[in-house]
């Protein structure tokens, strides 16, 4: 028996910017359903612009990109989110004005008819987002708050309860927990497991090594713009994973 | 229940601000002055000279919760109302002279909306090189202080002579549309609370379609069956109420009635959830799909759109265009939007907000007149109505949000 194809294969991605800066070279990046790894790489390693080519919004100057096995060139973010592509950012995810019921199903309202009129649904978005929310283990009590008022953690549960809620099949948390408390961390590292279990594949970018090995199955690591490998979380311990994120140096001893 | 309750509750609504304002203006001058302010001839003029600048301030509403300005709908408005009097002067027919006159202030908007999103430059900018581009329009055209009178073309209103059959059926299908979205409406309720609205609209529809059926259906038989309609009178005649008096206006019809149709695109439909994601958070909005720049356009479309109808009514009662028409309207009416709860950032605001707004400061002007303040104190106050609404509204926010 062949196992299925990975939900994201990347071969030899390539980004250049003027032709002059590379800072992609001959990335490879492969991702399954119902795992999560983590990306890993210093500050200008390319992780953002891995994710950009993913997320339909970069472009790469060469290289192959595969959705389930089937090759894709993605031709704008629209169409990335229309394979399952979705990309939660610290931040950049929710408008903080708006109630939570309306940040749940912006730009996919459900609509009531009217006869020829087709007007919002809004008790049906109050009780939807509070069932996909509660779904996911979240408890937001009243959907018509603004999100403002909520937490840091309570908004990242929220962009992320709305992914895995729309089929997305692939989730990119972008530093999902760099501005939480210790508390907040703990539930928004819960919901990224709760969507793996849900058959997500979960890309989680992270400079903190200790939620890598609390949640991730596999970790890449980016160096410079290039590959410096993909291992199991269970072949690493800290010192070996920071020794690569650092150094780009491949470790010692057995290999995945 | 206690008063906090009953605070935390109001500052649920953007208006609630502007609400209470209006509340304690209204209570100040019905005290100072209620032998004239509590009459039919102080809210009539308050709202016939609100309406104009009231339909302006629905598309900047609109606007400004999209995170954008328009300094330039005075500069529209005077076009559009020249646009409109010149070529129903010159002998086009008058109704297409309105779509002439809505097409150029939607032309404008247009071109204010394209301006932004190609050079990425702030609207306060852009507009405000508009505004001056837009009134040398006006002031070219009708050069020399002249002014354009319907008069010297006409002595008679325009009239539109459809045959009673065309109007009876017009009037039909809207009852039948009316009765669709009422019907479909009641059939969905699920509690008999919110089959209030679609009762009201069938019976809306029903006396509709009976009071047509009655006045229009003799007339199909009979020799007179055209039916005159004065167009000026259609866009902005007298309203005659019976005993009341004073001098209410069809504008105000349009007024509140547009005000309606926008309040209602705003909170029910996908366009005005975008409109306040693109203001609220652009990032997000265009990460969840929004073509934001798509919403900007339509949203300059509509302000210049709306800043021409207001131009158009005014000058169906004026019945005449001077160079510098809807010159300063830019700042009374934003002036009036602040005050109505509305962000100037952007993301958040009412449209009837924006109503209570624009009367609190048509209420002020009359009322300070009314109690014997010298008229050229008028702009202070409403400086300092603006400054004293904004801390109001962000208090009341505040409220909101903790």
């Amino acid at each position: 028996m062949t196992s299925p194809p990975p939900l994201v294969d990347m071969q030899g991605i390539t980004v250049s910017f003027g032709g002059t800066i590379t800072a992609l070279r001959d990335v490879d990046f492969r991702l399954h359903a119902g795992e999560i790894v983590a990306l890993l790489g210093d500050n200008g390693a390319g992780k953002s612009t891995l994710i950009k080519v993913l997320a339909g919004v970069q472009r790469p100057r060469s290289g192959r990109l595969s959705f389930s096995g089937q090759e894709v060139r993605l031709t704008s973010p629209q169409h990335a989110r229309s394979l399952g592509v979705e990309t939660v950012f610290q931040d950049l995810a929710l408008v903080p004005l708006m109630s939570v019921a309306r940040n749940f199903f912006l730009g996919r309202e459900p609509m009531c008819r009217y006869g020829p009129l087709r007007l919002l649904d809004g008790a049906g978005m109050d009780r939807l987002s509070v069932e996909a929310l509660a779904e996911v283990g979240i408890d937001i009590g009243d959907p018509s708050l603004p999100v403002g008022r909520l937490s840091g953690g309570e908004r990242q549960s929220i962009a992320i309860a709305r992914a895995v809620h729309f089929g997305s099949r692939i989730l990119v948390l972008d530093e999902p927990t760099s501005a939480l408390s210790i508390g907040e961390t703990r539930k928004v590292l819960t919901y990224a497991r709760a969507a793996r279990d849900r058959g997500l594949g979960v890309i989680f970018i992270t400079h903190n090594l200790h939620h890598v090995f609390e949640i991730a199955d596999r970790v890449t690591v980016l160096f410079h713009g290039q590959n410096a490998g993909s291992y199991a979380v269970a072949d690493l311990n800290p010192e070996s994973a920071a020794r690569l994120v650092m150094e780009g140096l491949p470790i010692p001893g057995p290999g995945p | 229940m206690s008063g906090r309750g009953l605070l935390t509750r109001l500052a649920r609504y953007p208006e609630a601000g502007a609400a209470l304002g209006f509340a304690a203006v209204f209570a100040i001058f019905a005290v100072a002055a209620h032998d004239t302010f509590l009459t039919a001839n102080s809210f009539s003029s308050i709202l016939t000279s609100q309406s104009v600048p009231g339909i302006a301030a629905i598309g900047i509403t609109l606007l400004m919760i999209s995170g954008e300005f328009d300094l330039s709908v005075g500069s529209i408005m005077g076009v559009a109302s020249l646009v409109f009097l010149a070529a129903a002067v010159s002998g086009v027919p008058v109704p297409l002279a309105i779509g002439i006159g809505l097409g150029a202030g939607a032309l404008m908007g247009l071109v204010n909306g394209l301006l932004l999103v190609w050079t990425g430059i702030p609207s306060f900018i852009i507009t405000l090189g508009t505004l001056l581009v837009y009134r040398a329009i006006s002031l070219t055209a009708i050069s020399g202080g002249r002014i354009i009178r319907w008069a010297d073309f006409s002595r008679e209103n325009p009239l539109l002579t459809p045959p009673a059959s065309l109007l009876l059926a017009a009037a039909l299908l809207l009852a039948a549309l009316l009765a669709w979205i009422s019907a479909s409406g009641w059939r969905q309720a699920t509690t008999t609370g919110r089959r209030v609205l679609p009762g009201i609209g069938l019976l809306a529809a029903a006396t509709l379609a009976t009071l047509s059926l009655l006045e229009l259906g003799p007339r199909l038989f009979g020799d007179q069956n055209l039916i005159e309609i004065d167009l000026f009178y259609l866009l902005n005649g007298r309203l005659r109420l019976g005993e009341l008096g004073g001098n209410f206006r069809v504008s105000i019809l349009w007024w509140l009635g547009l005000a309606v149709l926008f309040s209602l695109v705003l909170t029910r439909t996908r366009f005005g959830n975008a409109l306040a994601a693109t203001g609220g958070n652009a990032a997000a909005a265009r990460a969840q799909g929004i073509d934001i720049d798509r919403v900007r356009v339509i949203g300059f479309t509509l302000s210049g759109l709306l800043a021409a109808l207001a131009g158009i009514v005014q000058t169906a009662r004026l019945k005449s265009v001077d160079p510098l028409r809807g010159e300063g309207l830019e700042l009374e009416v934003i002036a009036a939007v602040v005050i109505g709860g509305t962000l100037l950032k952007g993301g958040y605001g009412s449209v009837i907000g924006s109503v209570i707004g624009t009367s609190l400061t048509g209420m002020l002007r009359t009322g300070l007149v009314l109690v014997g303040v010298p008229a050229n104190a008028f702009r202070g106050a409403i400086g300092a109505l603006v400054i004293v609404a904004v801390v109001i509204n962000s208090l009341v926010r505040r409220e909101r949000d903790n």
